[in-house]
């Protein structure tokens, strides 16, 4: 198939793309082809650059190279993100509102249904109930549904099961193959990709910002341990412009 | 699971996402201990004022709203400002650090609809606010107040909820190009300080220096709201400028009364948008 027909039917292409927060490059010369439907999950140390590899598609950082979401470029307009359905990593919602109405404004801004119809039954904490009263579990499930509203073409999530029990679990990941099965890609940053054997089709592992193996889940334990140290990523103030 | 069709593709009306964000704004702020809190002190404020302003009237054997009207000018210039300043501080920076801003960015919105929508419900959470504590006062002064009072009143009431939404514009770019909450908020208070305090203890101590005549003195008014704020107000109590002295013939003289309410609104306003630009900017350029 000619690159650009690759371009236009993958849910995710990305040409050389990079990032440098100062001298430090986050992601070097990422290349990175998501069929519709597929599951990817992205693996790696702390600070090897996962994270921000989701974040540069998401369009919350700008970043060298090409990002294209279903053929539509990724440069901070607004129609690819409408196809994007993100999850960070880490999100304190506001403690003096319900689960219904963050479900609700979510909904408004993305112009679609606030029915979580999606999710299982009872994966969702009760409409009413105030975000301040729920658990770490239970508020990672109301990011989770606002990032499936409107069923987006390609699911951008960031280490999504972390905090959930073994129910909230097993019911995404039934949720996320349903979805894969309509055609829904996802793309998930995980450092325990083996949390998602069985369930992701392809991994993809970063070292110091490459791509050091990209094949099936069952390869990645051929991949080389890095050495046991953590990389911090520097802080967003410390970043060179695209 | 049920299947629903897939909404992707469908157009937002233009304007969607800034009454979603205003609302969720709004709704956040109305339900904040703090916003609560700053409503109850305002209003209690307000009060006392108008209360001390009236005995000091009936002390003097007189009648009318005139001194509680001037101290509700000073309080309606200095706090305002403040609680606008601190709401939006805390705005951008805080939704950063939660990593809802990156929830919210994600979304089919502009950056100008995220600025223009968290400014709008703000700027309605201030309002009601100062309405609550300015209606406590009115309430007040309606058993001794006069017709012609209402003018007055009202001028003091646009020109404090002006430099409110111009302190809140200034805290929402400090905010946006803040490196966190906390230094938003102390930025803010800087700022507070600078215009309430700084520029007038800084003319003070200049101004014989450098012969400031009226014309400079109208820049160093427009260079600061919470100055132009308190003109408009007093030229609204006071529309022959004769409590402003030199400066206030100066002013009506060159200008009169429509030039300079048209000219001190304008200066509110550009400290109103300037920063929301800056905001609006800062979220384009910036990592979220």
């Amino acid at each position: 198939m000619r690159p650009e027909a690759v371009e236009a039917t993958s849910a995710l292409f990305t040409v050389g793309l990079s990032k440098a927060y100062g001298s430090h490059n986050v992601l070097d010369d990422i290349t990175v082809c998501v069929s519709p439907g597929e599951i990817a999950v992205v693996s790696g140390s702390n600070g090897t650059g996962k994270s921000t590899l989701l974040r540069c598609v998401a369009g919350l950082i700008p970043f060298r190279g090409q990002a294209r979401v279903a053929g539509l470029p990724v440069d901070g307009r607004r129609a690819v993100r409408r196809l994007i359905g993100y999850m960070p990593q880490s999100v304190q919602l506001p403690e003096n509102v319900t689960v219904g109405e963050v479900v609700a404004f979510f909904a408004r801004l993305r112009g679609v249904d606030p029915e979580p119809d999606d999710l299982p039954d009872g994966f969702l904490p009760a409409a009413e109930r105030p975000i301040g009263i729920l658990s770490g579990g239970q508020r990672q499930r109301v990011a989770l549904a606002v990032a499936l509203l409107g069923r987006p073409r390609l699911l951008l999530l960031d280490e999504p099961v972390a905090n959930l029990d073994e129910l909230g679990r097993e019911g995404f990941w039934q949720t996320l193959r349903e979805l894969s099965a309509e055609g829904t890609a996802a793309l998930i940053a995980s450092p325990m990709p083996s949390d998602l054997a069985g369930i992701a089709d392809r991994a993809m592992v970063l070292d110091e910002g490459r791509v050091v193996f990209d094949g099936p889940m069952n390869g990645i334990h051929a991949v080389p341990k890095p050495p046991l140290e953590s990389v911090d990523e520097p802080e967003d103030g410390e970043e060179v412009r695209a | 699971m049920s299947a629903t069709p897939s909404a992707i593709g469908r157009p937002l009306r233009r304007g969607h996402g800034v009454t979603a964000l205003a609302a969720w704004e709004l709704k956040g702020a109305v339900r904040s201990r703090w916003v609560i809190g700053t409503a109850i002190v305002f209003a209690a404020i307000s009060l006392g004022v108008t209360l001390l302003g009236l005995e000091a009237l009936r002390g003097l054997g007189l009648s009318g709203v005139g001194p509680a009207s001037a101290g509700l000018v000073n309080l309606g210039v200095l706090l305002p400002p403040l609680m606008g300043l601190l709401l939006g501080a805390g705005s951008i920076a805080g939704a950063r650090e939660r990593g809802l801003l990156a929830m919210m960015v994600a979304q089919p919105v502009s950056r100008a609809s995220l600025i223009g929508g968290v400014f709008l419900g703000l700027t309605a959470a201030l309002w009601i606010t100062v309405a609550a504590g300015f209606g406590l006062a009115a309430l007040v002064l309606a058993g001794v107040a006069k017709v012609s009072d209402l003018a007055p009143f009202g001028g003091l009431v646009v020109a404090t909820l002006a430099v409110g939404t111009a302190g809140l514009g200034v805290g929402i770019g400090i905010s946006s190009v803040a490196g966190g909450r906390t230094q938003a908020v102390a930025l803010a208070v800087a700022v507070w300080f600078v215009m309430a305090l700084g520029m007038d203890l800084a003319l003070a101590g200049l101004g014989p220096a450098v012969q400031l005549g009226p014309r400079g003195l109208l820049v160093a008014v427009l260079l600061n709201p919470l100055e132009a704020g308190r003109i408009l107000a007093l030229l609204a109590a006071n529309p022959s400028g004769s409590a402003l002295g030199p400066f206030g013939t100066y002013l009506l003289a060159r200008f009169d009364m429509t030039g300079s309410a048209v000219l001190l609104g304008s200066a509110i306003a550009a400290w109103t948008v300037i920063p929301l630009l800056v905001a609006r900017s800062a979220l384009r350029r910036r990592p979220i």
